[in-house]
């Protein structure tokens, strides 16, 4: 595979976030947090009118983009910082570019995107190609 | 800061945990799936199980964690970061413990939030035969202290 520096990955998007996928990922994460499973909870508690999703779908989003650049890939380590809340219905968008190549070591940045509200997250990641 | 009282002295607390976690097939592939993608067909789980498996695995609750940090988990607990390092692959149908502690917890004052203590902990992975950590995990969350605003 020949990668490059500068080279952008191609991104990974979802559509429309899912209230459903967030009630899965309540039981996956044993953490019933009403925010992610009730919009009167979230209206009442001041945080928007829509379920927020569970911060490490968002991530798990971010690796989708990374490994779907690099088939076969291993993840070797990543940072994820978390700017903002991402909401049922948004549609997000995961890219990035690499930043730097050391034989079969790949590292990259990466963000995550919703549609019309700019970056909510946003990492580097070190991959083994 | 000075007028603050001190976040508590909660480094060093254990969060090894006492159960295991088994990453199955049947959860692997529900939670691709909700992701958008398709469980891998050589064996190994979504690498996002390094933050689940911890959560689930670690020795307190979400907010048991946020209990003794003296934070109520219904004031809304967020993550600020999440970084991990991982020597070797999850594998579906492996079994996992955890170890790990509270880093710090830091008391700061933040023109959006107020006042907020930033805690950081860090768990590790291992197999549940035992052996060294496949992943290690520095998380951060954000606690605002609502009733220590001015």
């Amino acid at each position: 595979m020949s990668v490059s520096v500068g080279q952008a990955l191609p991104p990974f998007a979802i559509e429309s976030v899912s209230p459903d996928a967030m009630r899965d990922w309540s039981t996956f994460l044993a953490d019933p947090n009403p925010i992610h499973l009730d919009v009167a909870v979230v209206k009442a508690k001041g945080l928007g009118d829509r379920r927020i999703n569970q911060g490490p779908i968002n991530v798990a989003y971010m690796m989708n983009m990374l490994m779907q650049a690099f088939p076969g890939c291993r993840i070797e380590a990543m940072d994820s910082r978390f700017l903002d809340n991402v909401y049922e219905g948004d549609k997000v968008t995961a890219s990035g570019k690499v930043t730097a190549v050391d034989g079969n070591r790949v590292t990259c940045e990466f963000t995550l995107d919703v549609a019309g509200r700019g970056t909510v997250n946003a990492g580097t990641a070190t991959i083994s190609v | 800061m000075d007028d603050l009282p001190p976040a508590p002295d909660v480094a060093g607390t254990s969060l090894d945990g006492t159960k295991t976690f088994t990453i199955t097939a049947e959860e692997n592939a529900a939670l691709c799936r909700s992701t958008g993608v398709e469980p891998a067909a050589d064996g190994s789980a979504h690498p996002i199980y390094y933050y689940i498996a911890t959560q689930v695995a670690m020795g307190k609750t979400v907010a048991g964690v946020c209990e003794t940090c003296e934070f109520d988990v219904d004031d809304g607990p967020m993550m600020g970061s999440s970084g991990v390092k991982f020597s070797g692959q999850l594998m579906v149908g492996e079994s996992y413990k955890v170890t790990g502690e509270i880093l710090s917890l830091v008391r700061k004052k933040s023109r959006k939030l107020g006042v907020m203590d930033v805690l950081t902990y860090r768990l590790r992975l291992h197999p549940a035969a035992g052996g060294d950590a496949v992943a290690e995990t520095d998380n951060v969350w954000v606690l605002p202290r609502k009733e220590l605003a001015a």
